[in-house]
């Protein structure tokens, strides 16, 4: 007989008891305890017995005995590494929060113990970390000792496990645990330069955070969802985001702003910074830094350094921020969880809602007044407010919006604004500039594309659009990879085509109005007009300014076809309207220009009277699309009149292939019977025919039947014309322009 | 004292004794106040106490007074309310033994009466002062009496009324003294060794409870006595362990009779609902007697003061043996539900005994063990705790079981009350004693 046969047979009588009659089972323990207090197996049993019924107290008084009597036992070893998981992870089940609890009964000295110890074990770099983080927040003197080590550590994981985003989980560590714990811990004596090494490692990380994309995990979630008929996009919630090695709820980090902020401000504070006192805002915080700016010139030394580093900091934070809000404003679907709430996406481009009304065509043609009356009649050109007034200040270009469209549009301008701001100050002085593009670089900034979206923004709204078409080729080719998204309003939104509207925006205002309408071409191929024509709201009228603005504005337009369409039609009238109205004779743009002119009807009236006009002079006019294109009932009719006596006989060439058989026009029936038909109650007047009437009867007879087609066509979806003018037209369009 | 005789004679019943209760009140002030050491009530008042408050005959010639039932309630409310308006502890504590220490004469009869109750009724209305006191009677009084007492609140709360147990219940919050007293004179009272001594399922269920909510309950008069050695005579032992280790070791026992006899009725199952019960109440024992080394240490009393006594166990072990061998003889052959019932009970047994041992609760050698367990039937458990458990010598920083072997308790008898009949081997821890033994388990 031997002592552990004893242990054994007492053990085994507990267990056989435990089932039936606990208590009895505990005797049994207690007695062997006494017998054999160095027995392990006993007091594990003992230990097992209240673990399984959850015995808070009892199991961690059973614990600690064991923890002191048998510190190398692999089988405490485990049970503490258990109870630590269970610390470490934000389970809430029952069984957890028990573990939790019986880690609370020890006391403190040996809770520090066995996190040490437990640490010492753990080979998984992460694991370790977040013990050593549990010692670092239960015990705050630990921090002065393991505190920066750890940091150092897991941002050596980074690198050895080379990890291609800074939002991973031993960054996520480091910045939301770790780095709080250091720079908030009195005792710690950090260097500048590591306190600026760490703050810009958090930025790194919350501005990946708040920028992270939609993951594909968070889009097969949504799926089933958008799968069902009735609400195929509204009704995804929230996308789940999992940082690769957390749980989900650790993979939260709620209001990062605000935490790099309160980061930002106590290494401010350690670093000892000009005007730091405490949390500021970012906006205070570049208020701050303008002020520095001016100082910058005066300084030396460790002064100036110290100044610089706080500048680049500061106005690097604010700069992507506001650059962030802005782009989240603009292209929300880049981003995780922003999709449900935003109206976007919207693209900034040049102005054009004036095309139509050229203030030089205001004096109308004589001849045409009676038209000129009719047209005009009951349609005044109502006055708007859409405007933003106050905005955009400074170098005075606009922004125009449609403040209903876009609910948050002082918000997304003002961050606009901001971030152009923090921009300029950046590159105000070199030594400021030098620190951003080291900034940058180790971000990694050039493979951002909501930051591109930003800068190619601000390029066009600074004028230079050269430069900005050098940005939007780098923007098209980081869009290249991007499927194509559903917008949550349903419709077919066309962000991958941003690059190549903004690049017709940019050749036309740079007056390079071929390359414009190739580019815009290329985009309307790709959109689908509308079934049927968009009502007007008053506020669409009301688009047109009477205040005469320079032409230089911006406008953010929805970026969906229901509003590409009319601008890429605005965009292409612009660039043929300047080389239509001159002396030159170019009967296919002139046509171009009459068919796009009905495009927005009667904006375009005075234009289109002041394009008849240059007809009437010609005396004749050739374009055999038009009866493919133009389908407007007041055209039509001014077209008909301008074959009748009154109307100057005017000889036109609309039907494909007439210009050979039409000599001598003589267009008296015709055009009686045109003018029945279209205008009522004017006087028929009897006129001889022509000696060639066998012929131009044939001609007039086809005239006068296309007219009549072309009247039936009136009820005719325009934007559905429009858009087979530009997909069938394009070579001809495009080579029309020099 | 002649005087105020003469002044209660003419008064009714009840009035007299309000009167001598006052002047009770005044004289016993007056003699805290002098400071006279010890305080002594004299003879004159005692008897004035048995004439006209326990209205005991002072001679064959006068017709002793009767109280009806509506006085002495009458009496035992201001007798409540004297001991509750009472703030000096000593004052009410002399008042009290005044009133009802035992004077080994015929008024203690009434005496008894009287006092079970105002106890009784100090249990219902929850008259703390006076629990205080009647905790402090049980200490000093003979345990006959105490166990008379304990008796009249069991019949009063657990027999004659049906849910007043609760009511008992509470006093382990209103006095935890006069509850860990009682406990040790119900655990006296009731042996066990025939019905009428068992326990009421009641009485074990609070008892039960008691324990459970806190183990310290039964060890409140250990803590709270000063241990001068003058343990009266014949007293209750100082806590209810010995009591509580016999109920739980021959409950199963008892049990059993009691179901066999039940079972002719047909009606109770008192063994089902008793069985888990005496399992939680002898965890709860030695979980106590796990407490005893850090509480006895305290006081200095390790080694000293044996609160399981020796020959307690050996009259219990004998019991045993005869119980076991009539259980035996009863069961006609082997039995299995007998075999385990009487397993049952020594693996109690020696599960009480080592435990104790271990934590100095009990103060032998395992030879004595061996002695008092000779006659038992066997048990693995019983061999191993008897035998002791093995030792190597890598074992040999091993903690002794139970006391120091080189406390020199033999030559400080005044503190062992009942000394063990074999003194010389108190030291005799034995180390090595498992090796010689031929008895060990056979598991």
């Amino acid at each position: 007989m031997s002592a552990q046969k004893d242990c054994e047979f007492l053990v085994k009588r507990a267990r056989e008891l435990v089932s039936d009659d606990p208590c009895a089972a505990k005797a049994w323990l207690i007695t062997a305890r006494t017998l054999y207090p160095a027995d392990f197996n006993i007091q594990y049993e003992m230990y097992t017995i209240e673990r399984n019924a959850e015995r808070t107290a009892s199991a961690g008084r059973l614990l600690y005995d064991m923890f002191i009597t048998f510190p190398d036992q692999p089988i405490v070893w485990r049970e503490i590494s258990v109870i630590t998981g269970a610390l470490r992870s934000d389970c809430q089940d029952k069984h957890a929060l028990f573990l939790r609890g019986v880690f609370e009964t020890l006391p403190g000295r040996v809770q520090c113990e066995m996190l040490l110890k437990a640490t010492e074990q753990c080979f998984n770099t992460l694991e370790k970390a977040e013990m050593l983080l549990l010692l670092l927040k239960r015990f705050p003197e630990s921090v002065v000792q393991h505190g920066v080590n750890l940091g150092e550590t897991l941002l050596e994981a980074e690198v050895s496990e080379s990890l291609d985003t800074p939002v991973n989980c031993f960054r996520k560590l480091f910045v939301c645990e770790v780095l709080p714990l250091i720079i908030n811990n009195v005792d710690m004596r950090l260097p500048a330069s590591l306190l600026q090494k760490y703050i810009l490692k958090a930025a790194e990380f919350y501005i990946g955070y708040v920028a992270r994309g939609p993951s594909s995990d968070g889009q097969m979630q949504g799926a089933p969802e958008v799968g069902s008929l009735k609400s195929p996009s509204g009704s995804r919630g929230p996308q789940r985001y999992v940082i690769d090695g957390l749980s989900e709820k650790s993979s939260m980090v709620t209001e990062p702003w605000e935490r790099l902020l309160d980061i930002l401000s106590v290494v401010g504070a350690r670093c000892e910074w000009q005007g730091e006192k405490g949390q500021r805002s970012y906006v205070d915080m570049l208020q701050r830094v303008k002020e520095l700016c001016r100082y910058l010139p005066s300084l030396e030394g460790e002064m100036r350094s110290r100044y610089c580093s706080q500048m680049v900091i500061c106005s690097v934070l604010v700069l992507f921020r506001s650059a962030f809000l802005y782009a989240s404003a603009v292209q929300p679907a880049l981003f995780q969880g922003l999709n449900a709430l935003s109206s976007g996406p919207w693209i900034l481009l040049e102005d054009l809602s004036l095309v139509y009304s050229d203030v030089e065509v205001e004096r109308a043609p004589v001849k045409h007044g009676h038209k000129k009356r009719k047209l005009a009649d009951g349609r005044e050109k109502t006055m708007s407010s859409d405007d933003e007034e106050g905005l955009g200040k400074g170098r005075g270009r606009h922004i125009l919006v449609n403040k209903t469209e876009m609910p948050g549009w002082s918000e997304t301008l003002e961050s606009f604004r901001t971030a152009r701001e923090s921009w300029d100050l950046l590159h105000s002085h070199e030594i400021l500039e030098t620190e951003f593009k080291k900034i940058c670089a180790s971000w990694k900034t050039d493979n951002w594309l909501w930051f591109r979206i930003f800068l190619t923004d601000m390029i066009i709204y600074q004028g230079q659009y050269r430069k900005a078409l050098s940005s939007l080729h780098q923007m098209a080719a980081m869009q290249q990879p991007q499927p194509g998204q559903q917008s949550p309003s349903g419709q077919a939104s066309l962000e991958g085509s941003r690059a190549l509207i903004q690049q017709a925006s940019c050749h036309y205002a740079l007056g390079e109005y071929r390359m414009a309408c190739e580019k815009l071409l290329d985009v309307v191929s790709g959109l689908v007009p509308p079934n049927h024509e968009p009502v007007k709201t008053p506020e669409d009228q009301g688009k047109v300014k009477n205040k005469s603005r320079k032409g230089s504005d911006l406008r953010l337009l929805p970026c969906t076809s229901k509003a590409i369409l009319p601008f890429c039609l605005q965009l292409m009238f612009a660039c043929f309207k300047l080389r239509v109205f001159t002396d030159n004779r170019d009967d296919l743009s002139l046509g171009h220009v009459v068919v796009l002119l009905q495009h927005d009807w009667p904006q375009g009236e005075s234009l289109f009277l002041k394009a008849l006009e240059k007809i009437i002079q010609q005396a004749s006019f050739q374009y055999e699309n038009f009866f493919n294109y133009v389908t407007n009932i007041d055209m039509l009719e001014e077209f008909a009149y301008l074959r009748t006596p009154e109307g100057g006989r005017i000889q036109l060439e609309l039907l494909p292939n007439q210009g050979m058989l039409i000599k001598n026009p003589s267009p008296a029936l015709g055009g009686v019977e045109l003018n029945t038909l279209l205008l009522q109650g004017v006087q028929t007047i009897d006129r001889h025919h022509t000696v060639t009437r066998g012929i131009t009867k044939g001609v007039k007879e086809d005239f006068r039947l296309a007219m009549e087609r072309q009247v039936s066509r009136c009820g005719e979806n325009l934007l559905g014309v429009l858009h087979r003018f530009c997909l069938n037209e394009k070579i001809m369009i495009i080579q029309s322009l020099p | 004292m002649g005087d105020i005789r003469q002044s209660l004679l003419p008064r009714d019943v009840l009035s007299a004794a309000k009167e001598l209760l006052y002047h009770l009140d005044i004289y016993i002030c007056n003699l805290v106040q002098s400071g006279r050491q010890p305080p002594q009530v004299d003879t004159k008042t005692l008897e004035l106490v048995e004439e006209f408050i326990l209205h005991s005959p002072k001679d064959r010639n006068i017709q002793p007074r009767r109280m009806s039932a509506l006085q002495e309630l009458q009496l035992l409310e201001i007798m409540c309310s004297c001991f509750q308006e009472q703030s000096r502890d000593a004052v009410r504590q002399l008042m009290f033994s005044a009133l009802f220490s035992l004077q080994g004469n015929q008024a203690d009869e009434s005496r008894m009466a009287l006092l079970s109750k105002l106890v009784s009724m100090s249990v219902a209305v929850g008259r703390v002062p006076i629990l205080e006191c009647a905790a402090t009677w049980l200490q000093r009084t003979h345990r006959a009496y105490c166990v008379r007492l304990a008796r009249v609140l069991v019949d009063d709360y657990c027999s004659l009324v049906p849910g007043s147990v609760s009511t008992l219940q509470n006093i382990h919050s209103s006095s935890p003294r006069f509850c860990c007293q009682f406990i040790t004179a119900v655990t006296t009272l009731y042996d066990l060794t025939t019905e009428d001594l068992t326990p009421p399922l009641e009485l074990l269920q609070m008892i039960v409870s008691w324990l459970q909510d806190d183990p310290h309950l039964v060890l409140i008069t250990l803590l709270n006595t000063p241990l001068s050695g003058s343990q009266p005579i014949s007293s209750l032992d100082l806590t209810p362990l010995g009591g509580l280790v016999r109920w739980c070791v021959k409950a199963p026992l008892a049990y059993r009779r009691d179901k066999k006899q039940v079972l002719t009725n047909g009606t109770s199952d008192n063994e089902t609902e008793a069985g888990p019960l005496f399992s939680t109440l002898h965890l709860s024992v030695l979980q106590v007697l796990m407490l005893l080394p850090s509480i006895l240490n305290e006081k200095g009393l390790f080694g000293r003061l044996a609160l399981l006594q020796l020959e307690t166990l050996a009259t219990l072990t004998s019991d045993l043996s005869r119980l076991l061998d009539q259980a035996d003889k009863h069961a006609h052959g082997p039995s299995s539900d007998a075999h385990a019932l009487s397993q049952l009970v020594l693996d109690r047994l020696a599960q009480a005994l080592q435990v104790a041992l271990a934590n100095g609760a009990l103060l032998c050698s395992r030879e004595d063990l061996r002695a008092i367990c000779s006659r038992l039937p066997h048990n693995n458990l019983l061999q191993l705790v008897m035998s002791g458990p093995v030792m190597y010598y890598n074992n040999i920083h091993t903690p002794p079981m139970a006391f120091s072997p080189h406390s020199p308790i033999a030559t400080h008898q005044p503190l062992a009350p009942h000394p063990a009949s074999h003194p010389s081997q108190y030291p005799a821890q034995p180390f090595m004693s498992a090796m010689p033994f031929p008895y060990r388990p056979n598991h």
